[in-house]
């Protein structure tokens, strides 16, 4: 009964922040001037006619309260507007270069998380050596080393200096490696997905390092070895199940974290995901891309936030809510 | 959590007769011994000192002018380092040198500057939060909850880009550096939810402690006890958060530059990037040196935050 009402409260909740949120970005394309108009300060010789002529065609000759109201109800139907650079519908180009984000962070996310699982564990079981050391220098550092700057690095090494993985797109543009559509992907995604893997490897090992060496020191591990459980089974079944809930419920965070910079490790690899299709938006102020794009950015990541706190209390029997 | 305790009890003695010789020591004291014999914080500390020393001393070291382009004639655009041109030059015939050099200050004044900010709502905020508690700290820490969830970097970077064509033609256009003041005060703006919560936090443990009590019971003034007992005790803890926000200020602020978004007449790092960026195959060196730059300022906040905070707070983490 309480976790239906913690669910509850936490949906409710998340339902205002996209509210929120929904508030601050129509808000703020629109009280910083009449979109149109801030275009056309950049391209000069349009006449007063034609810029009329515009406002009409995309209803901005209306209040902005009405606007928002508009704007919110086709937002419930998934109706985004149509992109003024693409002329295509909103909602088609978010879900297109949607999905090649996704392609490329969430393998990120499981390889780093299998990595961490592994590495984490290993240097918890030799607390304090030199495997220890070394695990926990490399985070550190790992963590401090910007993704875009480590993409950098990886197309210099991997795209020019020995010229084996390609250093921009999601495919080839004159025909696929092997003649493969499925080869010529996964090719274009190596080093996309090596970056974000070892941009979150870092951030994860530390975590399951030191939820580790805690789990270790408890009395059920203990009562674990002395029964004669081999000790391979006593780290991977009994602790690693105490000690992964942290890091799994931090995942969400991650999720955030990597969609929020997007723009920039897209970028880097001119790889034609949302972030990517966001700049080139916000570059040339195609407001119906900038407030689609930042709706669903903000939706999957408070969906990701508010999933990862109810996980949180479903999965951990220790936590209990008052 | 073993090694720390045995630090502690070298730094702490609980023996009477050494107490009564030696004048314990406060947090303070205890903290920086602690943190000088962190290996992380002292390269961290190391690190920081470097970046600030070429900020300070930038304009004697850097060999050009970070504007002069005559190299333009001589070794030419995109060329390999050299004697004279250590980093080698930019697509814009730059010195790179010079100008990863005059990077530094904008770097540390971006970090300094959008922390402060941050600090300064982060603790007025977090300490109301935390000292006046039930309805106000309910709704202040629901308003703290939807600034850390929401897509920050996604929405500075639009504010960047609408505001900036919004100052076109009118008067705005010329304060200087009207876009790097903007990414800061941003970046601030943006920024100050964990630090609310941290001084929350340390807020509600502290206001119930004995001491406070004591100092009530004696007729301390509410400021008092606010600023003269329970934020001292908060800093430890703030400061550490506080060097982790630098860095990633820092980062976003060149995350920023790189992506165009910069603002066109400071020299900074991430916009160096953003100028040599396509020419990564032909003049490698003009990316890698600011990107360096970044990931040496960044490691060093990120090593000097470990070690503070392993420093002032022994029990918790490792």
């Amino acid at each position: 009964m309480r976790l239906t009402i913690y669910i509850v409260r936490r949906l409710l909740f998340a339902f205002l922040l996209m509210v929120g949120v929904s508030l601050i970005i129509f808000f703020l394309v629109n009280a910083v001037g009449d979109p149109i108009e801030l275009m056309m300060a950049e391209t000069p010789g349009v006449s007063a006619e034609t810029i009329e002529r515009m406002k009409v065609h995309y209803g901005l000759d209306q209040d902005p309260l009405t606007r928002y109201f508009i704007w919110l109800g086709k937002l419930l139907s998934l109706d985004f507007g149509t992109s003024i650079i693409y002329n295509q519908p909103v909602g088609s180009l978010i879900a297109t270069w949607g999905w090649q984000t996704f392609k490329i962070q969430v393998p990120a996310i499981l390889i780093a998380l299998a990595i961490a699982i592994f590495v984490g564990t290993t240097a918890a079981r030799r607390q304090h050596s030199r495997t220890d050391f070394a695990v926990m220098s490399g985070a550190l550092l790992g963590q401090s080393l910007p993704a875009f700057f480590l993409g950098i690095l990886l197309i210099l090494i991997f795209s020019y200096t020995f010229d084996v993985l390609p250093s921009y797109g999601a495919y080839s543009t004159r025909g696929y490696l092997w003649g493969s559509v499925v080869a010529d992907g996964l090719w274009h995604m190596v080093l996309p997905v090596a970056m974000l893997a070892f941009f979150n490897t870092a951030t994860l090992t530390l975590l399951m390092r030191s939820n580790m060496v805690d789990v270790l020191k408890l009395d059920f591990i203990a009562a674990a070895r002395a029964s004669g459980i081999p000790e391979r089974r006593v780290v991977y079944r009994h602790a690693l199940r105490v000690a992964v809930i942290p890091v799994l419920t931090y995942l969400g965070l991650l999720v955030g974290l990597m969609l929020g910079t997007a723009p920039v490790t897209e970028t880097v690899f001119t790889w034609p995901g949302l972030g990517y299709l966001y700049v080139t938006a916000i570059h040339q102020l195609d407001y119906p891309i900038i407030m689609g794009a930042s709706m669903v950015i903000a939706a999957m990541l408070i969906a990701a936030t508010t999933l990862t706190d109810i996980a949180y209390v479903l999965i951990d029997p220790r936590i209990r809510l008052e | 959590m073993s090694d720390s305790s045995s630090l502690n009890a070298s730094v702490l003695p609980d023996d009477a007769a050494v107490l009564a010789r030696h004048k314990p020591k406060g947090i303070w004291r205890q903290g920086c011994e602690r943190f000088l014999h962190s290996r992380t914080g002292m390269l961290g500390l190391v690190l920081v000192a470097l970046v600030v020393a070429v900020a300070v001393f930038g304009p004697f070291l850097a060999p050009f002018d970070p504007h002069d382009q005559s190299a333009m004639l001589d070794p030419g655009a995109k060329a390999p380092p050299s004697w004279v041109h250590p980093l080698g030059t930019d697509r814009m015939a730059y010195d790179v040198a010079s100008r990863v050099i005059y990077g530094a200050p904008t770097a540390l004044i971006v970090g300094l500057g959008a922390m402060s900010i941050a600090a300064f709502v982060g603790v007025v905020v977090g300490g109301i939060a935390g000292y006046r508690g039930g309805l106000t700290d309910e709704i202040i820490m629901r308003a703290t909850d939807f600034f850390l969830v929401i897509p920050v970097f996604v929405v500075i970077l639009a504010v960047v880009r609408l505001l900036s064509s919004m100052v076109v033609n009118t008067p705005l256009e010329s304060i200087p550096y009207l876009n790097l003041g903007t990414i800061i005060v941003l970046i601030g703006i943006f920024g100050w939810a964990p630090i609310a919560r941290m001084t929350r936090a340390e807020f509600l443990r502290l206001k119930n402690q004995e001491f406070i009590e004591a100092a009530r019971c004696i007729g301390a003034t509410t400021g008092d006890i606010l600023f003269r007992h329970i934020l001292p005790n908060a800093l430890p803890s703030l400061i550490v958060m506080v060097a982790l926000g630098i860095g990633g200020a820092i980062l976003s602020e060149a995350m920023i530059g790189f992506l165009g978004f910069g603002d066109p007449k400071a020299v900074s790092w991430g916009q160096l990037l953003f100028f040599n960026y396509e020419s990564l195959k032909v003049a490698p060196w003009a990316s890698l040196a600011p990107g360096a730059a970044i990931f040496v300022t960044v490691l060093g906040f990120n090593l000097l935050a470990d070690g503070l905070s392993d420093a002032f707070n022994p029990r918790s983490g490792r």
